[in-house]
C-alpha cells in the first residue's frame, strides 16, 4: 500500500521532468524546481515567491499524505531552504527512505548533473526529528528547535509535521503555539498532514473534513487527496492571498499514466 | 545424537551489548544441569561466566567469540550459540544466524531497543530466523517491559506481544503471570530453581485479562480453531493458543515476548519452555542448497539423516589440538572415521574425531545426523565451505561478509614477537573473514584490517596474551578508495622495438564511472583490431591498474573500461605487451576522468539523555558529520548521523566526557563518499611526499 501510493505520486513528480530529459536537456537543481508538478498547484505568489504559509494535506489513511509532504519539503530544499521534517510515530530510517526514493526517481534517467553531489548538498539542509505519539508536544518541539538554533547546529526555514494528532482536544492550542513560533522565528512555512475518516462526514464551510473542520481558519492552504473513480485527486480546498490559483482547483493523479493534470 | 528432529532446537542468543546474554546463557546451563554453579559475567568471585571462555571476554565483560554449547530441557536437545552484540563483531552473529533455526533476542528492560538490537534484528531478517524476545533486567530501576514491547513493534516492525506480565518490577520483581495458562509463576530456592505456580494475584487479574485479550486478538489469525472459539465464545484451551503462537512465530509474522531477570534468577525456565514450544525444529525450516551439477539450481535440503550428507562449516578455531571446525549438518549422517568432500576445493578429508562443544570443553561423539551442530577435528577448510559424502555436489548459500573499513600497522618488538605474531595472524584470519592481514610491499609493515577500533584492539590484545607477541601499533589507517567522476577516452601505444624481440600493443577505448560494482570490462573490438587472445590481457592490465590509484595510492573502484579499437604487431604483440598497453591506457584515461578520493562513511547512532542532545550533535558536526535525524524517547534521544570514519577515532572518549559517561554510540559502514577538497589535497600531498622519500 505504501509503495502503491508512493509510486504514482513520485512518478508524477518526474513526469514533467521527463519532458526535459527527453529533449536531451540535462538538469540542475533549478530545472528540478521549475519542472516540479507542484508548480501546478500555484502555491507561489504571482511574483514567484513564497508567501508565509501554514498548510495542511488531508486524506484517508494510506492515500499519499506523506508523499505530498515530502515533495513539498523537497521543493523547499531545492530552493535552498533548511527543512525540519518532524515525523510523529515513524522512525528516522523510514522517513529518510521517502526522500531517497523520490530523489532516485528524479534521477532515473541519469541526466541530473553531479547528482550525488546535489543530493549531499540538499540533504545537509534537511533534518529529521521523530517522536512517539505520546511524547510529542508543541512545547517540546519548540524547545528542541531552539536548542539546535542557539547552538548553531540547525536553523529551520521550513517545517513539515507528519502525523500530528488533530483529534486531540489540545490540538487547537498546540497549533496556535506553533503558528506563533513560526512568526517569532521567521519560518517560511509549516505543513501538516491529517488523517480523515470515511465514517466522519463533518466538514467546514470550505469543505475541510473532520477532524480539522473546526480548525481551518488556522491554515492558509488546505489540500485534500481523495479517490474518485479511477483517479486520485489533489484538491485545493482553501488557499488564501498568497496563492496564484483559486480554491477549488484540483489536479488528477492518474494511476494508469502516472501524470498530474489540471481538472 | 537425537534421531527425532522434532526434539532438536538450534538457537542463537543475540542482543545489544550488556543486555545480559551471557548471564542468561549461564542460567540456562545451570537449569539444564550442564553446569553446577553460577558465576557473574563481571565476576566478583573471579571466575566469570561459563560462556565467556576467553580470558579477554571475562575481563572486559563482553563476549567476543561466539561459543557453542548444548543442553537438554524436558527431552529437547537445544544447541545454543551465544553471540557478541557489539557491531565490531557482526561476522560472528552473521555466522550463527546462517546455521541456526531460531533465535532469542534479548533486550534490556530499561534501555529497550538499542542500535545493535536493530542490527541483529536486521541480520535475523536476512536469514529468515523466527525469533522470540526476552526483556531482561526487569529488576533494574526504570524497567518498563511494556515500553520495550512497543519499541519492538515500532522500531523493529515486529508483531510483538507479551506472553507474560511482570508481578512487581524493579527491586520488587517477584515473578510473572503466564498469559497463556493464566497462572502466576514464582521462582524460589537459592538460584530460582524451584518454580511455584499459583493463582494470579487479585491486583493483577484485570491487567492479565486485558493483556490476554490483546494477545488472543493478535494470534487468532494464525489459527482457525482459535478464531472460531473466539467468535463463538467457546472455551479456549492452552494448546489452541500455543499452536497459534507457534504458527505465527514460524511464519515470521509474530514474535512472542517474555520477561524476567537472568541475574535475579527470575523467569528463565519459562523462556526455555518457550524455546521448545515456539521456536522451530530443523524440519520446520527450509534450507536452500545450490546444486553445482545443475548450474547452481536451488533445491531444498531434506533434513533426513538417511539422505546424502550435506554439512556447512561456519566457524573455525585453531586451538591446542589443531583446527576445530564447527559444522551444521543439514541432511545425512556423519560417523567418526568417514571421508567427506569439500565441494569448494574438491578435496577428500577423513574425519578423525567428532565432538560436541560446550563453550571450550569437548565431548567425544561417534556420529551426528541432520539438524546437529558439532565440531570436527583436523579438517582443513575455510569458513563457509560445504562438505558432502560425495553422492551429491552442492553448496549451501554463502554467508554475507562485510568488507573491513579500518587498518593498523603492527610492529613486533623483536624477532620472537615477529614469529609469534605471524602464527597469531594466521590463526585469526582463518577464523574471521572480516579480519585481514597483509604486508605493505613498500613499507614492509604488517597491516591488519577489520570492522572497527574495538575489533582490532581485541586481536592485538589476543596476540599478546595467547601468543606472547608484543607489538607496537601504528596510527589507524582509513581504507580510502579512488574513483573517476566522468568519462574519458584513452588511446595508448606500448612499443619497445629496438631490435630483437620487442613489444607492441595499442589499446583504445574509454573509461566511465560505474554506479554499482567495483569494475567492469567491456570488449567492443570489431574487425580483429586486437586479436581475441589478447583481449583478456587488456582486462588484466586494467585490473592491475585498479590496485593502486595515482592520487593517493588507494585501490580504484567504480570504473567501467571499454575497449573499441587497437592495433597489434604480428611478431611483437604478446600477453605482456597488451597488459602494459592497458596499464598505460588506464593511466592516460584516469587523469582525464577527474579522479576523486573517497572515504568510508559510517552510520553512527548516539544514544543518550536528551539533555546532552545539543552537545552530541555539536560533536558530530565538528567531525564533518551529517546529522540525519533524531528520535525522542522519553528522556532519551538517539541521534543518527553519517560521519567519515577518519573522524571517528577516539570518539568514545569524547562522548564519554561530553555526556558524563551516560551516552553510547554504535557505528557501521554505510557507503563511500568523495572527500572534501582540503582532505583530498592533504592526502595527495602526503602520498607524493612518501613517494619522494623512497
Amino acid at each position: 500500500m505504501f509503495r502503491a501510493v508512493l509510486l504514482p505520486v513520485k512518478a508524477a513528480c518526474v513526469a514533467t521532468a521527463n519532458d526535459y530529459i527527453n529533449r536531451g536537456i540535462t538538469m540542475g537543481k533549478e530545472d528540478l524546481v521549475a519542472s516540479n508538478p507542484l508548480r501546478a498547484l500555484g502555491l507561489e505568489k504571482e511574483d514567484g515567491t513564497d508567501g508565509r504559509r501554514v498548510g495542511l494535506v488531508m486524506a484517508r489513511a494510506g492515500l499519499g499524505k506523506t508523499a505530498i509532504l515530502v515533495q513539498i519539503a523537497m521543493d523547499s530544499l531545492l530552493r535552498d531552504n533548511n527543512v525540519l521534517h518532524v515525523a510523529i510515530g515513524e522512525g528516522v530510517d523510514k522517513t529518510r527512505t521517502w526522500y531517497d526514493d523520490i530523489l532516485t526517481l528524479m534521477n532515473g534517467e541519469k541526466k541530473v548533473e553531479n547528482f550525488q553531489q546535489m543530493v549531499d548538498e540538499v540533504m545537509k539542509k534537511r533534518m529529521i526529528m521523530t517522536f512517539k505519539e505520546n511524547s510529542f508536544s508543541a512545547a517540546t518541539l519548540e524547545e528542541r528547535m531552539e536548542d539546535l538554533s542557539q547552538q548553531g547546529i540547525f536553523s529551520a526555514d521550513c517545517l513539515v509535521i507528519d502525523g500530528f494528532d488533530f483529534s486531540d482536544a489540545n490540538s487547537a492550542s498546540a497549533l496556535g503555539e506553533l503558528k506563533g513560533f513560526m512568526e517569532k522565528n521567521n519560518l517560511k512555512m509549516i505543513w501538516f498532514s491529517a488523517v480523515s475518516h470515511r465514517d466522519d462526514d463533518r466538514v467546514s464551510a470550505n469543505g475541510v473534513p473532520a477532524p480539522c473542520h473546526e480548525l481551518d481558519e488556522v491554515f492558509d492552504t488546505v489540500l485534500l487527496i481523495s479517490p474518485e473513480e479511477n483517479d486520485l485527486r489533489l484538491k485545493t480546498l482553501k488557499c488564501t492571498a498568497a496563492c496564484s490559483v483559486d480554491a477549488g482547483k484540483s489536479l488528477v493523479l492518474d494511476p494508469a499514466t502516472m501524470l498530474i493534470r489540471k481538472a | 545424537m537425537s534421531v527425532d528432529l522434532s526434539n532438536v532446537r538450534n538457537i542463537g542468543i543475540s542482543a545489544h551489548i550488556d543486555s545480559g546474554k551471557t548471564t542468561l546463557t549461564e542460567r540456562i546451563l545451570f537449569y539444564t544441569d550442564r553446569i553446577h554453579a553460577i558465576h557473574d559475567v563481571r565476576g566478583k568471585d573471579g571466575v566469570g561466566a561459563k560462556m565467556d571462555s576467553m580470558e579477554l571476554e571475562r575481563e572486559r565483560g563482553i563476549t567476543i567469540q561466539s561459543a557453542a554449547t548444548y543442553c537438554n530441557w524436558k527431552g529437547v536437545d537445544i544447541n545454543i550459540i551465544d553471540t557478541p552484540g557489539h557491531v565490531d563483531f557482526t561476522v560472528e552473529v552473521e555466522r550463527a544466524l546462517r546455521v541456526l533455526d531460531g533465535a532469542v533476542l534479548i533486550l534490556c528492560s530499561v534501555g529497550g531497543v538499542q542500535s545493535q538490537s536493530i542490527t541483529v534484528n536486521r541480520q535475523m531478517d536476512r536469514y529468515n530466523v523466527p525469533r522470540i524476545s526476552f526483556i531482561n533486567k526487569c529488576d533494574r530501576t526504570g524497567a518498563n517491559p511494556e515500553r520495550v514491547t512497543e519499541q519492538l513493534q515500532d522500531k523493529l516492525g515486529l508483531n510483538a506481544h507479551m506472553l507474560q506480565l511482570p508481578i512487581g518490577l524493579e527491586s520488587e520483581l517477584e515473578g510473572v503471570v503466564d498469559l497463556v495458562t493464566m497462572r502466576a509463576l514464582y521462582f524460589d530456592g537459592e538460584n530460582g530453581e524451584i518454580i511455584r505456580e499459583e493463582e494470579i494475584p487479585a491486583e493483577y487479574q484485570d491487567a492479565a485479562e486485558e493483556k490476554r485479550e490483546e494477545l488472543l486478538d493478535a494470534v487468532s489469525m494464525f489459527s482457525d480453531d482459535l478464531m472460531e472459539a473466539m467468535l463463538e465464545e467457546t472455551e479456549i484451551s492452552t494448546e489452541m493458543v500455543m499452536d497459534a503462537v507457534r504458527a505465527g512465530t514460524l511464519a515470521l509474522e509474530f514474535s512472542p515476548v517474555f520477561i524476567g531477570s537472568a541475574y535475579k534468577n527470575k523467569a528463565v525456565q519459562p523462556l526455555l519452555d518457550a524455546v521448545q514450544s515456539y521456536l522451530p525444529c530443523p524440519t520446520d525450516v527450509e534450507n536452500i542448497g545450490l546444486d553445482l551439477e545443475k548450474d547452481e539450481e536451488e533445491f531444498a535440503v531434506t533434513n533426513d539423516s538417511n539422505d546424502p550428507l550435506i554439512m556447512l562449516a561456519f566457524k573455525l578455531e585453531d586451538g591446542r589440538y589443531g583446527q576445530l571446525t564447527y559444522v551444521r549438518t543439514y541432511q545425512g549422517t556423519l560417523n567418526k572415521g568417514d571421508t567427506v568432500f569439500n565441494t569448494r576445493t574438491g578435496k577428500k578429508v577423513k574425519v578423525g574425531r567428532l565432538v560436541r562443544m560446550h563453550s571450550d570443553e569437548m565431548e567425544e561423539i561417534d556420529s551426528c545426523g541432520a539438524g546437529d551442530i558439532v565440531a570436527l577435528f583436523g579438517v582443513d577448510c575455510a569458513s563457509g565451505d560445504t562438505f558432502t559424502d560425495g553422492k551429491i555436489t552442492c553448496s549451501m548459500s554463502s554467508m554475507h561478509i562485510p568488507e573491513p573499513v579500518i587498518s593498523l600497522a603492527v610492529i613486533p618488538s623483536d624477532n620472537k614477537a615477529q614469529v609469534n605474531m605471524s602464527k597469531a595472524l594466521n590463526r585469526f584470519t582463518k577464523e574471521d573473514p572480516t579480519f585481514k592481514t597483509f604486508v605493505d610491499h613498500e613499507t614492509g609493515e604488517t597491516i591488519i584490517s577489520g570492522m572497527g577500533e574495538l575489533h582490532l584492539e581485541v586481536y592485538i590484545e589476543r596476540m599478546k596474551r595467547e601468543y606472547g607477541a608484543e607489538v607496537e601499533v601504528g596510527a589507524p589507517q582509513v581504507a580510502y578508495r579512488e574513483t573517476i567522476s566522468q568519462r574519458a577516452d584513452f588511446n595508448y601505444t606500448h612499443k619497445k622495438q629496438t631490435g630483437g624481440s620487442g613489444q607492441f600493443g595499442r589499446v583504445a577505448g574509454y573509461m566511465e564511472p560505474l554506479e554499482e560494482g567495483e569494475y567492469e570490462f567491456e570488449d567492443k573490438i570489431v574487425g580483429g583490431a586486437i586479436p581475441r587472445e589478447f583481449i583478456s590481457s587488456c582486462d588484466k592490465g586494467f585490473k592491475k591498474s585498479l590496485q593502486k590509484g595515482t592520487l593517493c595510492g588507494s585501490p580504484v573502484t567504480g570504473v567501467r573500461c571499454v575497449i573499441n579499437d587497437g592495433a597489434f604487431h604480428a611478431v611483437d604483440s604478446s600477453d605482456v605487451a597488451f597488459q602494459l598497453a592497458a596499464v598505460g591506457a588506464f593511466k592516460e584515461g584516469y587523469m582525464k576522468a577527474k579522479p576523486t578520493i573517497m572515504e568510508p562513511i559510517m552510520k553512527v547512532a548516539v544514544e543518550g539523555p536528551s539533555e546532552f542532545q545539543g552537545a552530541v550533535m555539536g560533536s558530530i558536526n565538528q567531525r564533518r558529520g551529517m546529522i540525519i535525524g533524531t528520535t525522542e524517547e522519553g528522556n532519551y534521544t538517539v541521534v543518527e548521523a553519517e560521519v567519515p570514519l577518519s573522524e571517528m577515532f577516539g570518539y568514545s572518549t569524547t562522548l564519554r566526557s561530553l555526556t558524563q559517561g551516560k551516552a553510547e554510540f554504535t557505528m557501521e559502514f554505510a557507503s563511500f563518499k568523495p572527500v572534501p577538497k582540503s582532505v583530498s589535497e592533504e592526502l595527495v600531498k602526503k602520498y607524493q611526499d612518501e613517494k619522494k622519500e623512497k
